[in-house]
């Protein structure tokens, strides 16, 4: 029963009538973004994600593998979201069910394809050794656009992460702890976010970052991933009902705007924690230096 | 009034917060059990109220009754004579296959369980119809089915309280605790300057929206809230969200009664009714 | 010591019932939820018929779930399944899902022994159910401990304590003093087994039975908070906050 519970008829004809209005159930525009708020963990990568009610949590971790014999510059990376019934009841653990799908499929392609993670910087040492970067999701409160939430919480977490440091001495690889040289930041490329849409009344009413029962209601969705140049690096309209081709012209520029808007948050998340931390590693550094 | 007792699961309630009424038999609410205790120390009867879930002791002495308000957010177990607003998944010969929470089996409402309804005149619901039901039963055995009803079983009469299919309007989700705290607010017709159970949410939007004609609303002990403004023309479905969020609010954040007026002045104005 | 724990009931807004547990000493942080009481619907033949059945998941944080998740789901399935009242109304036939989400943590790497993290699961599994009203027969804490080579005993020792000690111990204790949960690894004598199971009265109810005479001596010293209180305090902040309404009135 991988399924959310059906809405009613009357929540659905609710939801559409008010959207002829230009009314949401929470009182936002059509183009509005839920409230966005970025924390982090203790653990570098270790990055929580709060959009309106759906929220979750990214772990990025980082291991030396041995490349793949097609691919000797390249480092792995990975992301793995399981849906668990965490993040709503309607979810069996251990079965994977559409959404599953549907959304690793989505971030597989905005953030992994468009080469927003450098893997040829993780290469090590040629066809021996190298770093292999995984990216945990952990959805734990389900309320809609799982996407958008996942995109900007990996996006964050690949720019908060930092992997020990590991050099190449005489054929031999060295990996350096934490708590000997400074960590190493990941190198990104460029910084794609999607945007996702949902649809109405025959794609006559177009919202973006839909909660679930709006998700529920609507009769199509489209995913604009792109970048803070503009860049469109996905673009996709899976099923439900057809979408004037105008729509997607339009809501490119609502997307590139909304990207902004949100890597400034991110931006700014990063730079308050990387302060914190940078305040907290000075603390102990006196402070080791006062017990000797 | 005594000071609040929490329990714990395996607390024993000590028998001073029970209520002192020896004429009634006492009745245990939910998270109360009966268990008899072998030691000595213990006097005559040899009993104890022992708690199973962790919460708030609540004791009514008008139906010298006690029980144990947990959190709020728990899951709904039907229990006999709750209104629940249940939603129809299909239905079969006899009965309607309702859902009453999700993820759970469906249960059945009989087709003639509604006011005058016969072989001819009852009524035809289909799949994602809504009912405001009464939990008639529960089933005796382990895992039986859940009965609904929509009369009054002895008179054949729908109730007071609009039982029967509820058409148009919207639904709102509301955790169980507030499902609860809203029925017992929505039933009792006393003026308390406070509200009822520290709610006046309800009856303030009522003298807000009684200009442009009022409200129906339903509330499901399920934690679901059926509201309907169509009443009030154009502005219903500004009006109707406006209800929504505020019972959002309400249910997200400890408001007080004077919190809850002005949650409801800001939600009118920004929703413009 | 690094301070004492801290939980949170409820965090979360979809499931039935939620915890956080963040253990400081070890570093361990735990969320968990609860859904109950659901359909199973996929092994509704396995159900037992007259009760609820206790599904658990464990979900590492940086790894995909292996072996030794599936072994500490077991214990957990195990020992929380004993304490669930499943003939309850509404509970028969029906499941009671556990979801347990290891969020942050100092890295149990594949391999190294999951009983230092199972007092956390522990935890955050049982103030999950709480949060859900589940019934239960008791409430319980758990602690583990871990024997060195010198004959110490290690109060929530860390990933590489556990590795160098020569037996680790987790022991669960419910609120009326039974040993629920005894899991053991490594070398050791009964002598050691009876000193960490004082120990563990001790750190979980901060009562220490002396003698034979049944007489109780309260131990709050050197343990800091009994564990018991910890529990009880997480549940009595979070219903004072979401009954306000009611105990403000009164």
């Amino acid at each position: 029963m991988n399924k959310e519970a059906p809405l009613s008829i009357a929540e659905r004809d609710f939801i559409l009538n008010a959207l002829r209005e230009g009314v949401r159930l929470d009182g936002r525009q059509p183009d509005e973004l839920r409230p966005l708020n970025v924390s982090f963990g203790d653990e570098y990568g270790h990055v929580k994600v709060q959009l309106g009610k759906t929220s979750l949590i990214v772990r990025i971790s980082s291991e030396v593998t041995k490349p793949r014999d097609d691919r000797p510059f390249d480092g792995p990376f990975t992301i793995a979201m399981e849906l668990t019934s965490m993040g709503s009841p309607a979810w069996s653990d251990g079965r994977q069910g559409d959404l599953e799908q549907y959304v690793t499929h989505v971030l597989d392609r905005v953030i992994r394809h468009s080469n927003a993670l450098d893997t040829e910087s993780l290469c090590i040492l040629k066809g021996v050794s190298c770093w292999s970067i995984r990216a945990d999701v952990h959805v734990i409160d389900y309320d809609g656009n799982l996407i958008d939430a996942a995109c900007i919480a990996i996006m964050t977490g690949l720019q908060h992460f930092r992997r020990p440091d590991a050099v190449v001495k005489d054929g031999q690889v060295v990996v350096y702890g934490l708590d000997e040289r400074e960590p190493v930041p990941l190198n990104i490329t460029h910084k794609p976010l999607s945007i996702t849409f949902q649809t109405f009344d025959e794609g006559k009413l177009v919202i973006l970052d839909a909660n679930r029962k709006e998700e529920q209601a609507s009769e199509g969705d489209v995913v604009i991933g792109i970048n803070n140049a503009g860049d469109v690096c996905f673009l996709s309209k899976f099923s439900g009902a057809p979408v004037d081709a105008i729509v997607f012209v339009s809501k490119s520029s609502v997307a590139l705007e909304k990207v902004k808007e949100i890597n400034g948050i991110i931006d700014k998340a990063l730079q308050s924690d990387l302060a914190k931390r940078t305040e907290k590693g000075l603390a102990e550094e006196s402070k080791a230096e006062n017990d000797r | 009034m005594t000071t609040p007792l929490i329990l714990l699961p395996s607390d024993n309630v000590p028998s001073d917060h029970l209520p002192s009424n020896t004429s009634a038999p006492l009745r245990l609410g939910p998270g109360l059990r009966l268990l008899s205790e072998q030691q000595s120390s213990t006097p005559s009867p040899g009993h104890v109220i022992n708690a199973s879930r962790a919460g708030l002791l609540s004791t009514d002495p008008k139906r010298n009754a006690v029980s144990i308000l947990s959190f709020p957010n728990h899951r709904y177990i039907p229990t006999t004579n709750d209104l629940v607003i249940a939603q129809v998944h299909h239905s079969s010969a006899e009965y309607f296959h309702c859902m009453v929470t999700p993820q759970t089996p469906h249960a059945l409402l009989a087709q003639l369980a509604f006011e005058g309804a016969t072989k001819k005149t009852r009524p035809v619901l289909k799949q994602g119809d809504l009912v405001y039901a009464r939990v008639l039963s529960i089933g005796v055995s382990a895992g039986a089915e859940v009965e609904l009803t929509c009369v009054n079983p002895a008179t054949g009469k729908a109730e007071q309280g609009g039982l029967g299919p509820l058409t148009g309007g919207m639904v709102f989700d509301v955790s169980t605790g507030l499902a609860a705290r809203l029925t017992r607010a929505s039933s009792s017709k006393a003026e308390y300057e406070d509200g009822v159970a520290g709610l006046v949410v309800l009856d303030e939007l009522g003298t807000k929206l009684e200009g442009i004609g009022g409200f129906e609303i339903a509330v499901g002990r399920n934690g679901k809230v059926w509201v309907d403004c169509s009443n009030a023309g154009d502005s219903a479905i500004r009006a109707t969200v406006a209800i929504g969020r505020c019972l959002h609010a309400v249910d997200e954040s400890n408001l007080s009664p004077a919190e809850q007026r002005k949650l409801v002045s800001r939600t009118l104005r920004e929703m413009e009714v | 010591m690094v301070g004492p724990a801290t939980a949170s009931l409820s965090p979360l807004t979809r499931s039935d019932g939620s915890s956080s547990y963040k253990c400081p000493a070890t570093g361990f942080n735990i969320l968990g939820s609860v859904n109950a009481p659901v359909e199973l619907p996929a092994r509704r033949d396995a159900l037992k018929p007259e009760e609820a059945t206790v599904e658990v998941l464990v979900k590492p944080g940086t790894y995909p779930a292996g072996v030794g998740e599936r072994y500490v789901e077991g214990i957990l399935k195990g020992m929380l399944g004993k304490l669930v009242l499943g003939r309850e109304k509404g509970y028969p036939r029906r499941g009671v899902v556990i979801t347990l989400a290891v969020v942050g943590s100092e890295d149990v790497g594949r391999g190294d022994s999951y009983l230092t993290m199972l007092p956390a699961l522990l935890h955050a599994s049982h103030l999950a159910l709480l949060s859900a009203a589940v019934p239960l027969s008791m409430t319980f804490t758990a602690t583990v401990l871990a024997v060195t080579s010198s004959g110490d005993i290690i109060r929530d020792p860390s990933v590489k304590d556990a590795t160098a000690a020569t037996s680790l111990h987790v022991l669960a204790i419910s609120s009326k003093g039974h040993l629920l949960l005894n899991e053991s690894q490594g070398a050791f004598d009964f002598d050691t087994w009876e000193r960490v199971h004082q120990r563990a009265l001790t750190i979980c109810r901060g009562v220490q039975p002396s003698g034979s005479d049944g007489n109780i001596a309260m131990v709050e010293d050197m343990e800091g908070r009994p564990l018991e209180g910890f529990i009880r305090e997480t549940v009595e902040d979070k219903v004072y906050h979401d009954y306000a309404w009611k105990i403000d009135a009164a």
